[in-house]
C-alpha cells in the first residue's frame, strides 16, 4: 500500500524513496499512540494519506493537473491492447493528472475502501464523496482517453 | 476506461517492487532525519536558538566581567533580550508541536495545519517588529537605573538653561531624536519581516488553504 501511495504522489524514483522513508519515520513515531479506537487499516492510510498531501515537498513536477473542460471531447475509444504493463502505464499516467485530494479519493476506491471507511480517514461526509467519486470518473473516462491519444500537458 | 476497469488493473496488474526492504533496511529509514516541513522548521528553530545561546552567552559575561563591571548594564541588556528570544522560541516551539496530527482524518489535519502555521507567522511577525521598541525601552530603562545623572537636570528653567549651557547635549543625544526614529524603523522592519516570512510560508499556506477548500467544496 505504502508503495502505491507514494508511486502516486511522486513522480520520480528519488521523490518516491524520500516520501516512502518519511511515512515509515510517521509510523514508527505514531504507533506507540495507537489505541486501536479505529482500524489499523484506516490509521495507516491517514497517516500515508496525510503525510503525501500535506508533506508539499518540493518536486520536479512532470505533469500539471488537467481541467477536465479543456479535454476534447469528440474522441474514440480505444481498443487496449492486452499488453499489461501498458494498461498500467495508462492508468497512472491518468491518475497523475488528478489533483492530490483526487488521487487520495481515486486510491481508497481502488483499494475498495467503503464509503464510510473513506470518511473515517479523509474527514469528507459520505454524501460529498459520492458527488466526488461521481465528477473523478468522468474526469479519468475523460483524461484516459486523452492520455491513450497522446493529448495533454506535461 | 470506466473505473471498474482501472479497478481490475489496479488489483491484478500491480506487482510488488522488487526488493522488499528488510529489517535492517527499516532499521536504517528510522535513523533518517525527517524531512517533513514541520520537522524541517523545529530543526531551524532548535539550531537558531543555540546560535543565539552561543552568541548571547559570552556577551552577557565578556560585559559583566571585564572594564571592572563598569559597563555590566549592557550585559543585563544582553541577558534581558536573551531571556525574551527564549520565551519567543519556546513559543515558536510549542506552535510546532500542535501544528501537525498525521493520525488525525485528513481535512483536520490539513484545517489543524493551517489555523497553527497562520498563528506562527503572526506571531512571527508581531515579535520580530516588537524586538526594536521593546530594545528601545529596555536601553532607556538601563540607561536610566544605571546613570541618572543624565536626566538629572535642575527643576527650574533658569537652572535647566544653565545646565545645558555647561552640558550641551547633541543633537543625536536628544532622547527625543530616537524617540521619531523609533517609528519609521519599526515600521519598516514591519514591512521587512512581512515580506520575509511571505516568501518562507506564503506559498505553503496558500496550497494547504487550496487543498483544504477542495476537500470542503460539494
Amino acid at each position: 500500500m505504502l508503495y502505491k501511495v507514494c508511486r502516486l504522489y511522486c513522480f520520480t524514483e528519488v521523490d518516491r524513496q524520500d516520501l516512502f522513508q518519511e511515512i515509515v519515520i510517521q509510523l514508527w513515531r505514531s504507533w506507540p499512540a495507537f489505541r486501536r479506537e479505529a482500524k489499523f487499516s484506516t490509521w495507516l492510510y491517514r497517516i500515508a494519506l496525510n503525510t503525501a498531501i500535506s508533506g508539499l515537498r518540493r518536486q520536479h513536477r512532470l505533469i500539471t493537473p488537467t481541467d477536465p473542460e479543456q479535454l476534447p471531447t469528440e474522441l474514440q475509444d480505444i481498443q487496449y491492447s492486452a499488453d499489461k504493463e501498458e494498461q498500467l502505464q495508462l492508468l497512472y499516467a491518468a491518475i497523475d493528472r488528478l489533483t492530490e485530494v483526487e488521487k487520495a479519493l481515486t486510491m481508497l476506491y481502488l483499494e475498495d475502501r467503503s464509503y464510510q471507511e473513506m470518511e473515517e480517514i479523509l474527514g469528507i461526509s459520505q454524501n460529498n464523496l459520492r458527488v466526488k467519486m461521481n465528477r473523478i470518473k468522468d474526469k479519468l473516462r475523460k483524461i484516459t482517453k486523452a492520455v491513450a491519444h497522446g493529448i495533454g500537458k506535461s | 476506461m470506466e473505473l471498474e476497469s482501472l479497478k481490475y488493473i489496479w488489483h491484478s496488474l500491480e506487482t510488488p517492487p522488487a526488493k522488499v526492504p528488510g529489517r535492517q533496511d527499516l532499521a536504517a529509514l528510522l535513523e533518517k532525519r525527517s524531512r517533513g516541513p514541520v520537522a524541517r522548521m523545529r530543526r531551524n528553530l532548535i539550531a537558531e536558538a543555540i546560535l543565539m545561546f552561543v552568541t548571547y552567552t559570552p556577551a552577557v559575561l565578556c560585559y559583566l566581567l571585564a572594564f571592572d563591571g563598569r559597563l555590566s548594564a549592557i550585559s543585563w541588556l544582553f541577558a534581558l533580550l536573551a531571556a525574551g528570544f527564549l520565551g519567543y522560541y519556546y513559543r515558536k516551539y510549542r506552535l510546532l508541536k500542535e501544528m501537525e496530527c498525521v493520525t488525525c482524518q485528513v481535512k483536520a489535519n490539513l484545517a489543524r495545519q493551517v489555523k497553527t502555521l497562520k498563528k506562527y507567522v503572526r506571531f512571527y511577525l508581531l515579535a520580530g517588529t516588537a524586538m526594536i521598541p521593546v530594545s528601545y525601552l529596555l536601553s532607556y530603562a538601563i540607561i536610566r537605573w544605571k546613570m541618572p545623572s543624565v536626566f538629572n537636570y535642575p527643576s527650574s528653567p533658569a537652572g535647566q538653561s544653565l545646565y545645558l549651557r555647561l552640558h550641551p547635549i547633541p543633537w543625536w543625544g536628544n532622547p527625543l531624536f530616537w524617540l521619531i526614529l523609533m517609528v519609521p524603523l519599526t515600521i519598516g522592519i514591519y514591512y521587512a519581516n512581512a515580506w520575509y516570512i511571505n516568501r518562507l510560508y506564503g506559498r505553503h499556506i496558500k496550497k494547504l488553504q487550496e487543498l483544504l477548500q477542495e476537500m470542503e467544496a460539494e
